[in-house]
């Protein structure tokens, strides 16, 4: 059996103290800030939220509008999911749903609204198709398809992951049963399937519900909770008092669907071993997912393709033809230089330190007996539930007037522990599955702990590191939410500069800005995909 | 062990260069006047090559903010703010000096025409009036309005646009307008006609309805006439209309912030936007504000109106709660 070192215990303290520092104390100040007027404790800040009828609409508004798009998310992306695991659809058009579907993450989600402002709006591009506007794109319609695009991929991503550890055979059986085929399907495929349902569509709820980028750019005069708590802390009469309130409203729904994920637990059933078994041929089947999957692609790619089009036409609507003169002064701008390398700092120490201490933390619980290390788990659930903006304001709270306020440091802070838990997990998950007796053979041969993580641990684990790193990088370079609060003049970045041009209603420089965005988080994915990918297959071989 | 301490070691100087890294990022720009502004795009451009010209290049750097969130973060932050110079509307400079006493002097020997005040000089002056996207106008048939409540008319539904008072200061010169010329009761119902009739396209920016209406969005809009008159200039279908209802006006200032006697270069960079920079911005924002100014006959509203007491914080306040009610 392992032993408890040293060394284990120097890794273990400060990342509990980094937790402690920049998730805990920062959330309890700002709940404790909430029941503050002066220096008097009371409840009167919530009984004056719950009674501000604007503030309610805005709770009601936002889950409504969540609501719906979660319910529309979870459909779509489980017919897709679907297409891609349950049919024999050509496996180019699934290549084309796995990639075309998840692209837009690489966007920051405040330039979907301008997207959907481009292809919806008055002079929008389906608009110019049609003749005249479908609907109108603000308010209510444009959050639905904007959270709606927003949380696909991440649901869809969900949903294929745990099709992935279904086994197939049983579809033979059911078959051989000769089940009427919606029986089939809920025993074969929904039944196992309901843990990951109900999952998907409380994290697309939550998404939805805490997004600022949306509602900044095409919310309208739709009041949600996530533009009220940027009034509330940003608006032309300072409430710091309501704005501690209201993160404390934006938290409900998350805990709510953490309660709701545990009892989801038990739905959740694990097949000992996968078995496949090629999927029977049906052909309107096929047709069917073809061309749903395809209609999907396309407009998802027919949305975003605004984005490559505006910014290279010398006058839209009007003159439309080619010109690189917007790109040209963007790219003449000597402060967009300063800010492309703010995000790419801020992007690159994330993604290594992130990674340094989710792998750090992972390990430490998956593989020492440490007292205590649950408490990992815990950190890990919190910064699940936390919403960026949440985090971002508790920091403006509990660090304004320190000397950490408006530096790269907080911002950095901030994004590690907001985007913990995944690549926590995914270290934690591939760790877990490593034979466990590694270790305790390394110490009986005399070597020590770390030498053992850097010889045996980290070579096995690397490409879940890539992804890890990929995670945090892509993350960071698109998050409003978070930093909004954060930022100075000093340490402004890409994703929060739209925001800033966003007042200006320039356009064009938002759309060259996130082609920026793009292509950084393409090159660094790819890259990470590469590595990934390839070292898999060198394995294989030398195998 | 000898080795593990090596290692940890290595990680904790490794933090400790990405650390200083960081500091070292923030100390470089250190001696930077950070500038916070309220001020639109064509203000900023100009404000920008002055200082340039003037041998003050990669000495500053201009942060854009909304009025009302400038006005925010001057009144929660006080001193504490990033911002060594803020450029902003002269009521909101007076108000968060009376409250948190926040700027220093920077009086001199220019004359302001309204006397001033010696912690801020004005800038320039806004005017507002209505403007039209004549193409869109004609495309919907629609009559050329000739007065603010024009585009209360039905027929303006969803193609108006003006900007929000909550958080813009040129909303605030459409309000103005309205109470001054119908009075309170009359106001309110051609308030909440024209936030009907423009539904989602009240912008939270003073910029926004500009776009809107080059874009074609909508129809008409109300914000700053000279927007109206340099879109016009550049060839598109844009027309500016002075409003019967009167074009009202608002200077902005720029002032200093206190940082504890560290103001030297800040003090040289404001005097320069206020004096050098000022013929620039008297072209872009026509209305005198010092002694001798001169402005092109073109560029004189023809409704030219002022709010007859000075305007304040507590004003703005007031005329919010009057839109508020007449949103309902």
């Amino acid at each position: 059996m392992l032993k408890t070192n040293k060394m284990m215990k120097l890794i273990f303290l400060p990342i509990l103290l980094f937790f402690l520092l920049f998730l805990i104390v920062p959330l309890l100040y700002m709940f404790w800030q909430s029941f503050k007027i002066g220096n008097v404790l009371t409840f009167q800040n919530y009984i004056d939220a719950l009674s501000n009828i604007e503030l309610r609409e805005a709770f009601i508004n936002s889950f409504k509008v969540s609501f719906v798009a979660s319910v529309v998310t979870t459909i779509l992306a489980f017919l897709l999911a679907y297409a891609v695991h349950f049919t024999t659809i050509h496996r180019h058009t699934k290549k084309l749903v796995q990639v075309g579907i998840t692209l837009p993450m690489l966007l920051p989600t405040i330039t979907y609204g301008f997207v959907l402002i481009y292809t919806f709006g008055n002079q929008g591009i389906l608009t110019k198709l049609i003749g005249q506007p479908l609907f109108t794109i603000y308010g209510y319609n444009g959050l639905v398809i904007g959270y709606v695009l927003y949380t696909l991929p991440v649901a869809f991503i969900l949903m294929q992951n745990s099709m992935q550890y279904i086994d197939k055979r049983f579809l033979l059986v059911s078959m051989l049963m000769r089940d009427h085929s919606l029986r089939r399907f809920y025993h074969t495929v929904f039944r196992p399937m309901l843990g990951t349902i109900g999952g998907a569509f409380i994290l697309t709820f939550i998404l939805s519900f805490t997004d600022f980028g949306i509602p900044a750019s095409v919310g309208g005069n739709y009041r949600v909770i996530a533009t009220e708590l940027y009034q509330a802390m940003l608006g032309s009469i300072v409430h710091f008092e309501r704005g501690a309130v209201i993160s404390v409203f934006m938290l409900v729904p998350a805990i709510l669907g953490v309660v709701m994920l545990t009892i989801l637990e038990r739905f959740n059933f694990q097949y000992k071993q996968v078995g496949q078994s090629e999927l029977v041929k049906h052909r309107l089947r096929d047709v069917l997912f073809t061309v749903y999957s395809i209609v999907c692609v396309a407009v998802v790619l027919f949305v975003f393709s605004t984005m490559f089009i505006v910014p290279f036409t010398k006058g839209y609507p009007y003159d439309l033809s080619f010109t690189l003169e917007h790109v040209q002064n963007v790219l003449a701008e000597k402060d967009l230089t300063k800010v492309y390398i703010n995000s790419l700092i801020v992007a690159v120490l994330t993604a290594v330190l992130g990674v340094v201490i989710t792998f750090m933390s992972a390990l430490l619980n998956a593989r020492t007996p440490l007292k205590g290390k649950k408490s990992l788990d815990v950190a890990s659930m919190i910064t699940n539930t936390v919403p960026g903006m949440v985090l971002g304001l508790s920091y403006l709270f509990f660090f304004n007037g320190t000397s950490l306020k408006g530096t790269f440091f907080i911002i950095i802070a901030c994004n590690i522990v907001h985007f913990f838990t995944t690549p926590y997990l995914m270290a934690k998950n591939s760790l877990q599955k490593m034979d466990p007796t590694w270790e305790v053979t390394a110490e009986l041969l005399r070597d020590s702990w770390l030498k053992t993580i850097v010889r045996i641990i980290l070579p096995n684990i690397r490409a879940t590191i890539y992804q890890m790193f990929s995670y945090y990088f892509l993350n960071a370079m698109v998050t409003v939410s978070g930093v909004i609060f954060l930022v100075s003049t000093k340490t402004m970045l890409v994703s929060t500069r739209i925001k800033e041009l966003q007042h200006f209603a320039k356009y064009t420089d938002i759309f060259v800005l996130s082609i920026f965005i793009l292509c950084t988080n393409l090159i660094v994915k790819l890259g990470c995909d590469y590595i990934t990918t390839h070292k898999e297959k060198v394995e294989e071989i030398s195998k | 062990m000898k080795k593990s301490t090596g290692m940890m070691l290595g990680t904790v100087s490794a933090a400790a260069i990405v650390l200083a890294a960081c500091g070292g990022a923030e100390a470089n720009s250190e001696e930077q006047i950070i500038i916070y502004s309220n001020a639109d795009d064509e203000a900023i451009e100009v404000m920008e090559s002055t200082l340039d010209d003037k041998g003050y290049k990669g000495k500053y750097l201009i942060q854009s903010f909304g009025t009302s969130e400038l006005g925010g973060k001057m009144m929660a932050e006080g001193t504490d703010i990033e911002a060594d110079v803020v450029t902003m509307a002269s009521y909101f400079i007076e108000s968060a000096q009376t409250t948190k006493s926040m700027f220093v002097d920077i009086s001199s020997d220019l004359k302001p025409l309204d006397g001033g005040v010696t912690y801020a000089l004005p800038i320039l002056g806004n005017v507002g009036s209505i403007f039209i996207n004549t193409e869109v106008l004609q495309q919907k048939g629609l009559p050329v309005p000739q007065t603010i409540k024009d585009l209360t008319d039905p027929a303006y539904k969803d193609l108006v646009s003006f900007p929000n008072i909550m958080d813009s200061s040129t909303g605030w010169l459409l309000v103005q307008a309205i109470i001054k010329d119908y009075g309170e009761q009359e106001g309110q119902k051609v308030l909440a006609d024209l936030i009907s009739n423009a539904g989602p396209h009240i912008e939270s920016s003073g910029s926004g309805p500009i776009k809107k209406v080059k874009t074609g969005e909508v129809a008409a809009g109300f914000g700053l006439r000279i927007q109206a008159i340099d879109a016009k200039n550049e060839g598109l279908p844009i027309d500016y209309i002075d409003p019967t209802e009167g074009n009202f006006t608002l200077t902005e200032s720029v002032a200093v912030v206190d940082k504890e006697g560290d103001e030297a270069l800040a003090k040289e960079i404001a005097k320069v936007i206020a004096t050098e920079a000022r013929g620039g911005l008297l072209e872009q924002y026509p209305v005198a504000l010092y002694e001798g100014e001169q402005v092109k006959d073109e560029h004189v509203p023809a409704y030219l109106k002022k709010w007859d007491s000075t305007l304040t914080v507590d004003l703005l306040e007031k005329h919010q709660a009057f839109f508020k009610e007449a949103q309902r």
